[in-house]
């Protein structure tokens, strides 16, 4: 709950100064690319974040990944803070809570979709359509398979679960009939 | 000390000499007893005339008449003694004080024995009246613990009746619950068994064209929450 809030607190500082510059949209997608970095080099982000290691050599050893990447000014410095304050540790919920302040101030939410098997011709698109409709914001789903919902579809939005697949409909039946309500 | 008043002086006079009147005219009597033989059928006189009219000695009648007179002197003498001493000790001893005081000692003792059996009965009534009151209470206790042990005898029934009725419908509850528990298991296991068959059934039997027909309902019914 502590790192969440002061997670927040980081992302809502680095927005606030990315709005100031119009750039919030890539601050967002550098700290994306740092954490899929991390994500994709544990030992990495093991070593930088673990306060065992002298701060000097982590502080060399993000140097070094920064000299080498485009990210900008603002977020390398933000990084090097993060790193100073031994919160570099969180940089995934502050990414996080960083692309939620980008949703927001862009009017978008991130929908995550399950399906039985691979949406075809312009299913995804409707898809879209009637998420966007039925929000009010842009839409962007990410499409994912998981056979052991046996058919249908289940959107996650934010706090908006709509769940069409057969599994959840086979088990409401054999609830109904376990309550009865088909004697 | 008494022996010398007056009173008593003269009593005893008068005692002492209707006495002598009295031994005088008993002698006169006896003597004159012996010239009659025939009427006087006393042993001791008789005998001393018939004695007399047997020898026909003239001469000895009078010398018999002296000895008896002697003899009657001397008995009254005798007598007369008697009478004295007996009348001294008499008077001497407290014999009159002791028969009254013992008349009164009877009499008291009488009355209170009177009063003793008074008493007694009076105690007998109020033991009697107790033992009838004891008797009537006995009764009444008997009675008393009889209607209780009536009462309570019929309170032991009607909880003993009421326990077995409670027992027999919580058994049949018990019974009822055990039936439903055991029909809702049987309706689980076979909605269990349906599920999955259905899930199986379903998961063989989707195709390709089913579950487009699935997106498409979803998405109508997502666009028609609009």
């Amino acid at each position: 709950m502590i790192d969440s809030k002061i997670s927040r607190r980081y992302a809502r500082a680095l927005m606030s100064l990315g709005q100031e510059e119009g750039q919030y949209a890539e601050y967002g997608q550098n700290l994306q690319a740092f954490t899929d970095l991390c994500s994709a080099n544990d030992e990495f982000f093991r070593v930088i974040s673990n306060q065992v290691f002298a701060i000097d050599d982590r502080k060399k050893i993000i140097e070094a990944v920064l000299e080498k990447s485009s990210f900008s000014d603002m977020v390398k410095n933000f990084l090097r803070l993060l790193l100073d304050k031994n919160r570099i540790g969180a940089i995934k919920e502050i990414t996080d809570h960083y692309a939620r302040l980008t949703d927001e101030i862009s009017n978008i939410i991130r929908a995550k979709v399950i399906t039985a098997k691979p949406l075809k011709g312009d299913a995804e698109k409707r898809l879209i359509q009637a998420l966007k409709a039925l929000t009010s914001k842009e839409v962007e789903i990410k499409v994912s398979e998981d056979a052991s919902i046996m058919g249908g579809l289940i959107v996650k939005a934010g706090d908006l679960v709509l769940d069409g697949s057969v599994k959840i409909q086979l088990e409401g039946l054999r609830e109904s009939l376990k309550r009865g309500e088909y004697n | 000390m008494i022996f010398f008043n007056r009173q008593n002086r003269s009593r005893v006079s008068a005692l002492v000499c209707a006495l002598i009147v009295f031994f005088f005219v008993c002698g006169l009597a006896y003597g004159s007893g012996g010239e009659d033989p025939a009427g006087d059928p006393s042993g001791h006189g008789s005998a001393v005339v018939t004695g007399g009219d047997a020898h026909g000695e003239g001469g000895h009648g009078a010398h018999d008449s002296g000895k008896k007179m002697q003899d009657l002197i001397y008995r009254v003498i005798n007598f007369s003694l008697l009478v004295i001493i007996l009348f001294f000790v008499v008077r001497k001893t407290p014999i009159k004080d002791f028969f009254s005081n013992r008349i009164n000692e009877i009499k008291n003792n009488f009355e209170e024995l009177n009063k003793e059996k008074e008493l007694a009965e009076q105690r007998y009534q109020e033991l009697e009246q107790k033992l009838k009151d004891f008797e009537a209470s006995r009764q009444e206790i008997l009675d008393q613990y009889k209607a209780e042990g009536v009462a309570e005898k019929e309170k032991i029934i009607s909880e003993a009746e009421q326990r077995a009725k409670q027992i027999l419908e919580q058994a049949e509850l018990t019974i009822q619950r055990e039936i439903k528990a055991a029909g809702d298991e049987l309706k689980q296991e076979v909605l269990d068994n349906a599920a999955k068959q259905a899930q199986e059934i379903l998961t063989k039997e989707m195709q390709e064209s089913d579950q487009d027909h699935l997106v498409d309902e979803f998405i109508k019914s997502v666009e028609k929450l609009h």
